[in-house]
């Protein structure tokens, strides 16, 4: 009966919170859905079953632990962001008469509820699209047909075990927020105001350099292998850098700003200045959040999407010639004679036609990394064969035909090979199962990739869209007030819509500007993958720095109508 | 001489769901002179806050005109109205209504800086302002570290320092406790001796009793009204009380 009361109290908390609620459930189900999804192609063996699976699982297992710590705490911040709103009301409760603990069962049960709605809707998410999306991701890694969708039960398991920590865990961090503090306390909480640090000035020097040094640093990095080993600690340099400088830094800024009378007593400067102290004392740390966020997002997907679409790139620089047959420097004229004629009788068995271009050899050093079949060295020992190309112990010579049939003749070339030089410990390198290779492991990380990326965009999302209610209802009053004053209403429209304008595009120009300077680090890294082409990350980069821009000023429109709709002027 | 002019002042609110009229004000004229202090009584829901929304240009009048220095504010258009407000008038709320992101100094020049004065010229005029009404160890404090009582002297200070023909209150002795209503009462009288004049509406006889004329109102007319006369502060305050008793004796209540 009184349980009952609780529950209810919840659920009418919920109804009449819906404009936060809903948002909540449905990052809560995007989230869960989609690290069900994960959890379930890597558990399945409908992946294990094709021949490339392997790659695929194995990095669906790293990429589902990965996801599942970054899901743990963007809930817990969401969460902390939300609760925090909420104080005046707990404080109104305890008012009312409701004991600490009373609010402490209504916000278990709320938990519990949004929590269970929000992974409800996303089980059927993943059942509804997991089909869907399984079949691009069979297509983006070219699997061989045959494979089928199921969800394993346990990623079930895991899912569950994963937001019932999040529930526990929250759950404790709520109870927390109530029990402090005293009713008066939390009903006076929103409106106290700020002091600012003394430390301020240093600080925000501190992070300047910070940035500083990790942008010069992942601009003048040349070595790959370097980029590659660096690249995560310039990374938490620069997250740092971000938060110090959107919180101290924007002060600092504004300070200075208001410091200068001449520029500080003009009507557009006047109100909007003071209006952004406000706005960055409440807002930096989300800011810097979607910053983070944004940047993370342009990475990760770019990166991948680079890899994925320069695979022929990189298949190429490592194979100029498709086939390279390493039979090792000391066969003899005669063995290698015959063997080319084998290879060649192979080939019309298995309906292939071999070729071999001599235009495409040179004597042009290639990089430290690259190991191109195509080199010359100057000293090289030639055996002179009347169709392919031998030199230094390698047989090299491209095939032309589908796909299928040049996998079946590398491995009966494999076959071959191991039994006709058995002691020379041959070796097949061939483009057409590097190529199979590649497409499971980058189909595969791009795949991870979009996911991260739905990831870390539910998250950004969510948190424009609380800034806007927030930023609202605070407007709503100012508004009020400017207009009593003497300023007239499209003034005020005007100075409030650029401010917020300001703070929603702070964070995306902050994002573009890391990218500039991540791009030439990502392209050093990806060359550890063989990923030469410049142009083509840079590209990648660029559309979906593009692309993201478009997103985040949709996200912002469609949002800005909440925000209208709250002021309504 | 006249200073603001009401003639026949009438407000109808349309009622959104029935379909009915609700009068607000009725016929409402009353003269206010230069250098008087006057204040507007009347039970809640007597249209008090309707008239004062009407004279400070807030809101427009159904019927009837209000003139303020012989210019009458149907002629003044919508574009122009709140830099009339600006220039003219003088606002003092019953909440203050100071922003929480200005120091008290930079709300006082909130509407110096809207009407673009120079720097030297607002540093010059706040100086006086602020010593007069007792805030210039404040200025630089921000509304939440300071008091009501403060807040209201420094909501004052930003009506007065645009040097407004007509300053208008409304119930800005609502808010606060008695020791700090007397103190801001003081402070406009000594704005009036100044010779400022000063319109508050209100529902205290203790902060009517201030000033040198009380109308009085009720369902939307003007009831009565007396003057002080040779009065002092305590005897006005039983006049007014008296005359409260009487206009309650249709059932409203005064607080």
């Amino acid at each position: 009966m009184l349980k009952a009361f609780y529950l209810r109290l919840a659920l009418s908390n919920i109804r009449r919170n819906r404009k936060t609620f809903f948002p909540y459930i449905l990052t809560t189900a995007i989230i869960s859905g989609v690290f069900l999804l994960i959890g379930g192609l890597m558990l399945s063996d409908g992946l294990a079953n094709i021949p490339t699976g392997a790659t695929a699982t194995m990095l669906f297992n790293f990429g589902l632990v990965v996801f599942g710590i970054f899901a743990f705490f963007f809930m817990i911040y969401i969460n902390n962001f939300l609760i925090g709103r909420r104080k005046r009301e707990f404080g109104l409760y305890g008012i009312l008469g409701l004991e600490k603990r009373h609010v402490a069962r209504v916000l278990v049960w709320e938990n519990l509820l949004t929590l269970g709605a929000g992974v409800i809707c996303g089980i059927i998410i993943a059942l509804v699209f997991g089909r869907l999306l399984f079949l691009v991701l069979i297509k983006m890694i070219r699997a061989v047909p045959g494979s089928v969708f199921y969800i394993a039960p346990s990623a079930y398991t895991i899912m569950l075990v994963l937001f019932l920590s999040i529930f526990v865990i929250t759950s404790l961090l709520n109870l927390r927020q109530v029990r402090v503090s005293s009713p008066i306390e939390l009903m006076s909480s929103e409106k106290k105001g700020e002091k600012d640090s003394k430390l301020m000035i240093p600080i925000t020097i501190l992070g300047a350099i910070c940035l500083g040094a990790a942008y010069y640093y992942a601009w003048s990095i040349v070595q790959p292998g370097t980029a590659l080993g660096v690249f995560f600690l310039l990374a938490i340099l620069v997250i740092i850098a971000t938060h110090i400088l959107f919180t101290s830094g924007s002060i600092a800024t504004l300070r200075a700003l208001r410091a200068n009378k001449r520029l500080y007593y003009k009507p557009r400067n006047f109100i909007a200045i003071s209006g952004m102290f406000q706005r960055m004392r409440q807002n930096a740390k989300s800011l810097a959040t979607i910053c983070v966020l944004s940047t993370m997002l342009i990475v990760t997907v770019a990166g991948t999407l680079s890899l994925y679409l320069g695979q022929e790139e990189m298949l190429s620089g490592m194979h100029p010639y498709d086939i390279n047959v390493r039979i090792g420097k000391d066969a003899e004229e005669q063995a290698v004679r015959d063997f080319e004629s084998a290879i060649m009788v192979l080939a019309q068995e298995n309906g292939v036609t071999l070729s071999a271009d001599k235009n495409k050899l040179t004597y042009q050093e290639p990089d430290e990394l690259l190991n191109r079949n195509n080199y010359v060295s100057p000293d090289a020992k030639w055996v002179d064969t009347p169709n392919l190309i031998y030199f230094d112990g390698g047989m090299r010579f491209d095939v032309d035909g589908s796909d299928e049939t040049c996998l079946a003749f590398v491995s009966s070339l494999r076959t071959l090979t191991s039994r006709t030089f058995p002691d020379n410990r041959p070796f097949v390198s061939d483009i057409f199962s590097a190529r199979q290779e590649g497409y499971a492991l980058y189909g595969g990380l791009l795949f991870l990739g979009a996911f991260f990326g739905i990831l870390f965009l539910a998250v950004t999302v969510l948190i424009i869209y609380f800034k806007q209610i927030s930023e609202g209802y605070e407007d709503k009053t100012q508004f009020v007030i400017l207009q009593k004053v003497g300023m007239d209403d499209k003034q005020v429209k005007a100075t409030i819509n650029r401010q917020v304008l300001w703070v929603f595009f702070i964070p995306l120009g902050m994002t573009n500007v890391h990218m500039v300077f991540a791009s030439k680090i990502m392209a050093r890294m990806l060359q550890t993958f063989m990923l030469y082409d410049w142009g083509l990350v840079l590209s990648c980069i660029g559309g979906v720095c593009a692309v993201f821009v478009l997103l985040y000023l949709t996200v912002y429109r469609l949002t800005a109508k909440i925000y209208y709709r709250i002021v309504k002027w | 001489m006249e200073l603001l002019k009401v003639s026949n002042v009438k407000k109808i609110y349309n009622m959104k769901l029935r379909m009915q009229q609700c009068v607000a004000l009725n016929h409402v004229s009353f003269d206010v002179s230069e250098g008087e202090f006057v204040a507007i009584m009347g039970p809640s829901g007597s249209g008090k806050t309707t008239l004062l929304n009407i004279i400070a240009s807030l809101d427009r009048a159904t019927e009837g005109d209000v003139m303020l220095d012989g210019k009458s504010f149907s002629s003044i258009r919508d574009r122009e109205l709140s830099e009339f407000r600006r220039k003219h008038l003088g606002f003092v709320f019953q909440d203050f209504n100071l922003l929480d992101t200005f120091s008290l100094k930079d709300n006082i020049l909130l509407p110096l800086v809207l009407s673009q004065t120079p720097i030297a010229e607002m540093e010059r005029r706040i100086v006086p302002v602020a010593k007069m009404l007792g805030i210039e160890k404040l200025l630089a404090k921000y509304p939440y570290e300071v008091s009501g009582g403060e807040k209201q002297r420094a909501a004052v200070a930003r009506a007065v320092i645009t040097e407004p023909r007509l300053i208008l209150a409304d119930e800005p002795t609502g808010a606060l406790d008695s020791k700090s209503s007397a103190n801001l009462l003081g402070n406009f009288h000594a704005l009036n001796i100044e010779g400022k004049t000063i319109l508050m509406v209100t529902h205290s006889a203790f902060a009517a009793s201030y000033a040198s004329r009380v109308l009085f109102i009720r369902d939307g007319e003007i009831f009565s009204q007396i003057y002080r006369g040779d009065n002092d502060n305590h005897a006005f305050f039983e006049r007014i009380v008296a005359n409260l008793s009487v206009l309650s004796d249709g059932g409203a209540d005064i607080a």
